[in-house]
């Protein structure tokens, strides 16, 4: 009696898990086919390039960047880092090639930057790490400025620098 | 418990506990890059793991979701969401433990930020209900296993 009633539990929990499988299987499948330009582009290192006038600036976001996109942009010199922490914060140790320009001195310093930097540049911009917000701000107002392709390196400094790829201007 | 009060409970249950699964997923699969933005804010997976999970999660999520509220496989579904809410309850404390300052990113991404202490609350409250529809569940089928397991017939199961 008790043999079979718990053959009769190993069968019901056997069943759950065999549909729990199907479930997560079917919405795998679904998942990898819907996204799968976004997990190629991804996987490559390629990058999302919105084609200009496809939408409004406004609707535009920041594009988030994991390091190892970041680090294959940067071997292949290709954008343009921007460093959005505060300029006492860079002297102190930024990504080797970045520019300084902080989220507070946005204002005074977007002019000149306008006039140096062509607006189809690409642009990665950092600050310190996930916690922080600056650099996904100064990426929304560049769009807002008219820049296209912004990305954001959500990991930012301490990433880079703890996975050892190239800084500048570290004091010792 | 007769068969139409517990009914009357499981009905709401699946019906808030699935919306809440459907809404979740559909904001995350309509802005699957952002979500993965957010997951790789808890700094858990590799680079390209991040991207795998926002891809695919959602897409549990909405499935578990509409099984509950059609009442199909509500044992899967439901256990499927208790699963999904132990994990993230454990990625939210290792986010908490960690000090993380980070967006919970369980529904609209970007937007107000949900605290990883919000979240958590809200997960322990997502899973209470799963476990209770679980429950229910497991009643209504108890009396059947046993009937069928003295008198020697098959469940139907």
């Amino acid at each position: 009696m008790k043999e079979r009633a718990r053959n009769e539990i190993l069968t019901v929990s056997r069943t759950l898990l065999k549909e729990m499988a199907v479930i997560i299987i079917v919405a795998a499948i679904i998942g990898l086919a819907w996204n799968r330009r976004m997990l190629v582009e991804s996987w490559t290192g390629m990058v999302n390039r919105p084609a200009p006038a496809a939408s409004p600036a406004a609707a535009r976001l920041p594009l988030p960047l994991g390091i190892m996109q970041v680090k294959e942009l940067f071997d292949r010199g290709e954008g343009y880092l921007l460093d959005a922490r505060d300029a006492v914060t860079f002297a102190g140790g930024h990504l080797k090639g970045a520019r300084s320009f902080p989220l507070g001195e946005f204002e005074a310093r977007l002019p000149e930057f306008l006039k140096q930097v062509p607006k189809t540049m690409p642009l990665i911009i950092y600050c310190n790490g996930y916690g922080c917000h600056d650099s996904m701000d100064l990426g929304k107002k560049l769009i807002q400025a008219g820049y296209w392709e912004i990305f954001v390196f959500e990991g930012g400094y301490p990433e880079w620098q703890e996975a050892g790829y190239p800084v500048e201007g570290k004091k010792p | 418990m007769t068969h139409t009060t517990r009914s009357y409970l499981t009905l709401p249950l699946r019906v808030v506990l699935g919306g809440i699964f459907i809404y979740a997923g559909t904001l995350k699969i309509a802005d699957p890059v952002a979500f993965a933005g957010n997951v790789a804010a808890y700094k858990l997976l590799p680079p390209f793991g991040n991207y795998l999970m926002a891809a695919t999660l959602p897409w549990v999520e909405l499935l578990c979701g509409l099984l509950l509220l059609l009442g199909l496989r509500l044992r899967a579904g439901a256990t499927l969401i208790l699963l999904m809410n132990l994990v993230f309850t454990l990625a939210l404390t290792t986010a908490i433990v960690r000090g993380l300052d980070i967006d919970c990113g369980c529904f609209r991404q970007g937007g107000p930020k949900t605290t990883p202490w919000t979240a958590l609350l809200r997960d322990l409250a997502f899973m209470a209900g799963a476990l209770l529809l679980l429950r229910l569940e497991k009643r209504r089928d108890e009396p059947s296993a046993f009937s069928s397991a003295s008198t020697g017939t098959n469940h139907p199961e």
